[in-house]
């Protein structure tokens, strides 16, 4: 195959994974090129480190490359490549945990902010935000950076929608306890 | 005195549309969900002060980030995984197959060459920031389309694209355009583009121009000098 299609996004995104199967390299270049600012925005949010960035998208798209042909119609091919992606993440996220992160978190002292400026705000989310359990950061942020709905999130972590709305519930409490001032609890 | 059956369902109603509501917030709920959000809201004053933070929390969420990838390098390195020979994998191997005396050698070169070209890239980093800062005291602090200088001297075009268009779309429309990206995009999306051939930038503009995804392109200054150009 040697034209790339020209369509929108998602009837592109499947035919070049149809491509993909088929063992076309220009199609995954195509696909991974369509990917990669989306992917590397939302995974430089947890891992400051481009080296980190690059072995999650680069091993993700490893993971297209070899798997494309198992892709089945039911799910969008964003889903499927972005589900792929937490789960590379995920694994990633733990071994970083397990080796330096931890001492990071507690580096954080058990402090509550009372934001009134955007920076400060800023300042208290990203604390509370790397406060939180791995998944529930991942889901929170999967519904607010990325924008997925609940069942498209239920799709990509591979859980059922009640889990997701549970990780959803205790990552907002989490936060909000950090938080007194903004939450109005205590 | 309330009905309990009616407090227990108001409970339960309760604590269903608290856990919708950053679904709400980031609008992908459907009409049955949004408007079912919207009915328990408008007669519950937790809910309405839920919602507020959430959305606040949304807002610092979602804001997009100012660090841009590109994403080139990135992808030369997958193809080397692709085609099973890593760099640091092929310097092993040349490694490998020297005698021992020679392979402790070689590391210590190895050694000795990596800490001559850290020293030579701090000395850049160095030199490249003192050129910035002394850029920065020169020039203005701020870069619009319409800015007389070129950033380049190879910039022949400026071009705002639509946030819509996908980078391999970009790509596509680049390449018919005989153009390529030399920087960008700034925070107003301007990228910065150069001349791939002898394509008239006037042809260039052109194409650019009749595509929908293309917002602005105009010519440079370097556009006037270059062979072609109107």
């Amino acid at each position: 195959m040697n034209s790339l299609p020209k369509n929108t996004p998602k009837e592109s995104d499947r035919e070049l994974l149809i491509a993909v199967a088929s063992g076309n390299r220009r199609a995954l270049e195509a696909l991974y090129l369509a990917y990669h600012r989306r992917l590397a925005r939302f995974l430089s949010r947890f891992t400051p480190a481009y080296e980190n960035v690059e072995e999650i998208i680069n091993d993700t798209f490893m993971v297209v490359w070899r798997s494309a042909k198992d892709f089945r119609n039911a799910s969008q091919v964003s889903t499927w490549i972005i589900g792929i992606a937490y789960r590379t993440a995920l694994k990633s996220l733990r071994r970083q945990k397990n080796h330096a992160s931890n001492a990071n978190l507690d580096n954080y002292p058990e402090q509550t902010f009372d934001p009134t400026s955007a920076a400060e705000m800023h300042d208290w989310l990203k604390h509370g935000l790397n406060r939180l359990p791995t998944e529930q950061r991942l889901t929170l942020e999967l519904a607010y950076h990325m924008g997925h709905s609940l069942e498209e999130i239920a799709v990509i972590t591979e859980c059922p929608v009640g889990t997701v709305k549970a990780r959803m519930f205790h990552a907002r409490e989490k936060l909000r306890q950090y938080l007194p001032g903004l939450g109005g609890s205590t | 005195m309330s009905n309990p059956l009616c407090n227990e369902a108001a409970a339960i109603e309760h604590e269903a549309v608290a856990q919708l509501i950053p679904w709400y917030v980031n609008e992908t709920l459907n009409d049955r969900e949004r408007a079912r959000v919207e009915r328990h809201i408008s007669g519950c004053p937790a809910c309405r002060n839920d919602l507020a933070l959430e959305k606040r929390i949304y807002q610092g969420v979602s804001a997009a980030s100012a660090v841009e990838y590109m994403p080139t390098a990135s992808l030369n390195r997958l193809r080397e995984k692709l085609d099973g020979k890593p760099v640091a994998d092929a310097q092993e191997a040349v490694a490998a197959l020297m005698p021992r005396h020679r392979r402790l050698r070689h590391w210590r070169g190895v050694t000795a060459a990596s800490i001559a070209v850290m020293a030579a890239a701090i000395g850049l980093l160095a030199a490249d920031r003192w050129l910035q800062d002394r850029g920065r005291r020169a020039a203005p602090q701020f870069y619009t389309v319409t800015i007389d200088g070129a950033r380049s001297p190879d910039e022949v075009v400026r071009a705002v694209f639509s946030p819509n268009i996908t980078l391999v779309e970009l790509q596509s429309l680049l390449d018919e355009a005989q153009l390529r990206i030399i920087s960008g995009p700034s925070e107003a999306g301007v990228y910065s583009l150069a001349a791939k051939s002898n394509l008239p930038v006037s042809k260039s503009l052109a194409l650019l121009r009749q595509h929908a995804a293309v917002r602005f392109a105009e010519g440079t200054n370097a556009a006037a000098a270059h062979r072609g150009a109107p």
